[in-house]
């Protein structure tokens, strides 16, 4: 017999599945933008507001489902973890409309140097399609994957800023005193996507909360 | 309230002292609890311990032996006929099992509330509480209407009940009743409260004043309760105790027990997917 609260549990579950859909594709678009000059800010912008929107449906459908059926045990840790990670997902939307921002702000970027960047997205690419696949499988060991990635995008991202504060050689100088766009450009959208980790981690962290009931000892 | 002496009339059995752990700092202490009725068991070799000033709540499916086990806490499980127990239940160092114990002492010391209100019914409001007192011999009418006056306040009825004190306990409302018969429970000054399914007879207001007084209560008492509600469980209790087939599943704090059961079968039970 299927409990009234399951299917308020499948609702909610395939609310995620769509944001975590929608938020990987935004980042991806976002990324291929930077690399190849394409890509609509208005489309990213609205992709954006939907996650918004789904956050707050997921919020809504929650409180409901708390407020009816008193979840307990696995089924509240999931829709506790189910609000965190809308919100994640909600945030990888946001974060990808402000690197669209960036490089509408910057004009053509075409003569920078875009290796700092795409290397870091790389990663981060990677780090938010684990958290989703860790979502749909619960694996709960994504967590400490997740913080091992994170922390080689932090070092990334301290490694460039000290770059900009101290070029170690001409070229750096070069690039950073002729076209101020190049580092202000790649500094910017390299915070997007450090932030863009932190979240893939706390959706991990939510994930490793749903099948052992325990907070993921990094959080 | 009762002056020490008064107490000392009442209370005729010295505690038995048993050189053991000392049950480590627990008020009740369940050690390896049988129960048959005739030749069924009912409770598998139980065992637990209640921390002094807290409420438990004992859960789980109808005939899984919570009624059983908290009739057995107290003794009253042996006034059924074919019923028979081994085990120890220590009631802070004394085994209340102990064949120089008087059961009712024990009664007297761990009071009881059951599911359906059930105040004397020809006696009066006040006649209901005074009735334990008076049946030990409390002869003392200035505190005798103490009593009964703290034991009203304590049980939040006296605001309701002061002025129609002669009125038959049988004819306020249900819930009035219920915390009339905690009051009856609270004369005697027990140290511990037992209540079985205290409100599963009364409306959502009426069990919430329960849930309010019981939570007052543990200041001075600890509360073993069963309930069939889990949300109740989960509301009031600071320790929970799931029992199946007789047998104690899973013990542990109440949030533990409800955010992150260690008991797959626990889990199944309060999430509704059993039962």
């Amino acid at each position: 017999m299927t409990r009234l609260l399951d299917l308020g549990i499948t609702r909610i579950s395939n609310i995620i599945m769509d944001m975590a859909n929608l938020s990987v594709r935004s980042v991806d678009t976002a990324i291929e933008s930077y690399e190849k000059g394409i890509g609509s800010k208005e489309q990213i912008f609205e992709w954006s507001e939907q996650l918004r929107v789904l956050q707050d449906e997921v919020t809504e459908l929650a409180v409901e489902l708390i407020a009816r059926y008193q979840p307990v045990a696995t089924d509240l840790r999931f829709i506790r973890s189910c609000m965190e990670s809308s919100y994640g997902f909600s945030r990888f939307g946001r974060y990808a409309y402000d690197i669209m921002d960036i490089i509408g702000t910057m004009g053509p970027l075409t003569h920078c140097d875009k290796n700092p960047v795409l290397s870091m997205a790389n990663t981060a690419r990677e780090m938010i399609h684990l958290s989703v696949k860790s979502l749909q499988t619960q694996d709960k060991n994504a967590a400490e994957k997740l913080y091992a990635m994170d922390d080689t995008v932090d070092a990334l991202y301290r490694k460039y800023l000290r770059e900009i504060i101290t070029p170690s050689n001409k070229n750096d100088m070069k690039d950073m005193t002729s076209d101020p766009r190049c580092y202000l450009s790649t500094l910017l959208i390299l915070r997007y996507l450090e932030r863009i980790s932190d979240h893939a981690c706390y959706i991990g962290d939510s994930v490793h909360y749903i099948v052992t009931g325990v907070s993921s000892p990094r959080r | 309230m009762m002056t020490s002496e008064e107490y000392a009339n009442v209370d005729h059995q010295p505690p038995q002292r048993v050189a053991s752990d000392q049950q480590r700092g627990y008020k009740v202490s369940i050690k390896n609890l049988n129960s048959w009725f005739g030749t069924k068991q009912a409770l598998k070799d139980i065992t637990f311990g209640v921390k002094e000033n807290t409420i438990t709540s004992l859960i789980g499916p109808s005939g899984c032996g919570k009624t059983t086990l908290i009739r057995s806490l107290n003794r009253m499980n042996e006034m059924t006929p074919g019923a028979s127990v081994k085990g120890s239940v220590y009631l802070d160092d004394v085994n209340i099992y102990d064949s120089a114990i008087d059961p009712v002492t024990i009664k007297r010391r761990i009071g009881m509330v059951f599911q359906k209100p059930n105040p004397f019914p020809t006696m009066s409001i006040y006649d209901n509480v005074a009735a334990g007192l008076k049946l030990n011999g409390v002869r003392d009418k200035k505190l005798i209407n103490e009593i009964v006056e703290e034991s009203l306040k304590a049980s939040v009825l006296w605001d309701e009940v002061k002025g129609e004190l002669n009125k038959p306990g049988s004819s306020i409302s249900g819930g009035q009743q219920q915390r009339l018969c905690i009051a009856r429970s609270l004369a005697m000054q027990p140290e511990v409260l037992l209540m079985d399914e205290p409100t599963s007879a009364l409306d959502p207001i009426a069990s919430a004043k329960i849930e309010e007084l019981i939570n007052e209560l543990k200041r001075d008492l600890t509360i073993i309760i069963v309930t069939h509600n889990m949300q109740q469980a989960a509301r009031v209790s600071d320790y929970t105790a799931f029992m199946y087939l007789g047998e104690l599943v899973e013990y542990g704090p109440t949030k533990q027990i409800f955010e992150n059961p260690q008991q797959e079968l626990t889990e199944r039970y309060i999430s509704g997917k059993f039962g």
